[in-house]
């Protein structure tokens, strides 16, 4: 059955008069002042709808909840991922600026070194990046960016900015080996300051913080706290030392002093942070008659 | 449907409660950065169910509670949802509305229609507001939302307003239109 065409005009005349209704609402409502007649109808509207929204809104709380804990749920994870990549990001620069930092602490620390009144002149240094460590516990050599094509020999010392960290024992083109002082076949011929007592350096294996300093004579008064560096020593004969004298060894920091020994052995804490060091300085020309090493295998 | 009593209470009530749980919860609840809005398609739903007039009888009367009951300016959303109403009214009464997915279709073509025309009538009333990609994009993920609350929305529908119809557009269109009499005056013997 088709509507007939009074039941289509009543269709269309009620369309018509309900979207005219609406076209009047919205003339009279904004054409009136806010104490009008359609303008207090909407307020007491509101007075009266008001209770039931705030009704229906504390009784739909939960449900608003619960869309509002999965929604954050999903944005935390999303929000996870990306503070995650910000952590990562932010370590990465972090990580940069603080290799940036210590790498210029110890190419500052070579400079304040070579300040050092008793540090020797013209020893030429080659700045070297450390490129591997032994992997033992007892840090007893590290391998260097510089070798013989540098001007880089064997025997050579090399320092941190800190004080002495050993020497060259074998170099390729590119790299050289550098024996720590904390190696067992390390010893270095040094002297306290300011007392002048002689000594060898060697290490105490296995605790890379503790340098022995043997053969200082009894009657020497050495104090803790004391500074050692190497004494450079000459002999007659050719016998000299690899280290030229007044490089920064370490410090006192214990005494040994046994009734039966004619030696007294000291405790040092070396300069050197051997287990830290990115950067050495090979010092590739020592000044002659100033070596007096005790000559190492 | 033609309109009685029962019907409008229904259909009266049932667009009261979907106004008050819009603005009270639906409203609140943001999804992908946008929310659902169920007054088009309780509109949209009345008017497939109940045809035209229905249709743009339900849209005035929502508009009007809506207006009311936000301080909105009055007459501007039941221009636009009247309009909305008799349109899908119009459909519902032209075309074959049994397709069971339909409603996913309809609810979003009524609220997009309801949300342009909302701005636009809007835009007509002076409201200088910028139509950005982030308005956009918060209707489109309304859009969707009500895509796809549609079919829970629709068949609750029906069932509200089903039983009050006096004459089931669907049964009625599925009779069709009468045939032409023979040429002796019988229908049914096309001679």
């Amino acid at each position: 059955m088709y509507p007939d065409r009074k039941t289509i005009r009543r269709r269309r005349a009620l369309f018509g008069g309900l979207v005219l209704a609406s076209v009047a609402l919205l003339t009279v409502w904004f054409g009136e002042p806010m104490g009008g007649v359609l303008h207090t109808l909407q307020r007491g509207a509101q007075e009266v709808l008001s209770p039931i929204q705030t009704g229906a809104s504390r009784a739909l709380k939960p449900v608003r909840d619960a869309f509002a804990w999965t929604g954050d749920t999903v944005k935390a994870k999303g929000e996870n991922e990306r503070l995650r990549a910000e952590v990562g990001r932010l370590r990465r620069d972090l990580a940069s600026t603080q290799t940036t930092y210590r790498d210029a602490e110890q190419l500052a620390g070579f400079a304040a070194i070579a300040r050092r009144d008793t540090f020797p002149a013209g020893t030429q240094p080659i700045t070297a990046r450390v490129i591997a460590r032994s992997p033992t516990v007892w840090w007893s050599s590290v391998q260097i960016n510089r070798g013989s094509g540098d001007g880089i020999r064997v025997d050579q010392p090399v320092i941190t900015g800190d004080g002495l960290a050993g020497k060259v024992v074998a170099t390729t083109g590119g790299t050289a080996t550098v024996r720590l002082i904390t190696d067992e076949r390390s010893s270095v011929s040094a002297q306290v300051m300011p007392t002048g007592a002689d000594g060898i350096v060697r290490p105490k294996v296995g605790n890379p913080n503790d340098l022995l300093l043997d053969f200082v004579e009894k009657g020497s008064r050495v104090k803790q706290g004391q500074t050692v560096v190497t004494s450079g020593f000459s002999a007659t004969g050719g016998l000299e030392s690899l280290f030229p004298r007044g490089i920064p060894i370490g410090r006192v920091k214990k005494i040994d002093r046994s009734e039966l020994d004619i030696y007294q052995t000291l405790h040092l804490e070396p300069f050197a942070e051997l287990k830290r060091m990115d950067f050495v300085q090979v010092l590739t020309a020592a000044r002659a008659g100033e070596r007096a090493e005790v000559a190492t295998p | 449907m033609i309109p009685n009593r029962q019907a409008v209470v229904r259909v009266g009530v049932l667009l009261v409660a979907a106004v008050l749980l819009q603005v009270s919860a639906v409203a609140q609840i943001a999804v992908f950065g946008g929310t659902a809005d169920l007054i088009p398609i309780a509109v949209a739903a009345s008017a497939l169910y109940g045809g035209s007039v229905a249709g743009a009888a339900a849209g005035f009367a929502a508009g009007l509670v809506l207006d009311l009951a936000l301080g909105m300016s009055l007459g501007g959303s039941s221009l636009v949802l009247t309009g909305v109403g008799y349109g899908v009214g119009r459909f519902a009464e032209l075309r074959d509305v049994s397709h069971g997915l339909l409603p996913i279709a309809v609810a979003a073509a009524a609220t997009a229609i309801y949300d342009l025309a909302y701005g636009a009538v809007t835009f007509m009333l002076g409201l200088e507001a910028t139509v950005s990609a982030l308005v956009l994009r918060e209707m489109l993920v309304g859009m969707l939302l009500n895509a796809v609350l549609a079919l829970p929305l629709f068949a609750f529908v029906r069932r509200v307003v089903r039983p009050v119809l006096r004459e089931d557009l669907a049964a009625r269109r599925r009779r069709g239109r009468p045939r032409e009499a023979g040429p002796i005056g019988l229908r049914g013997l096309e001679v």
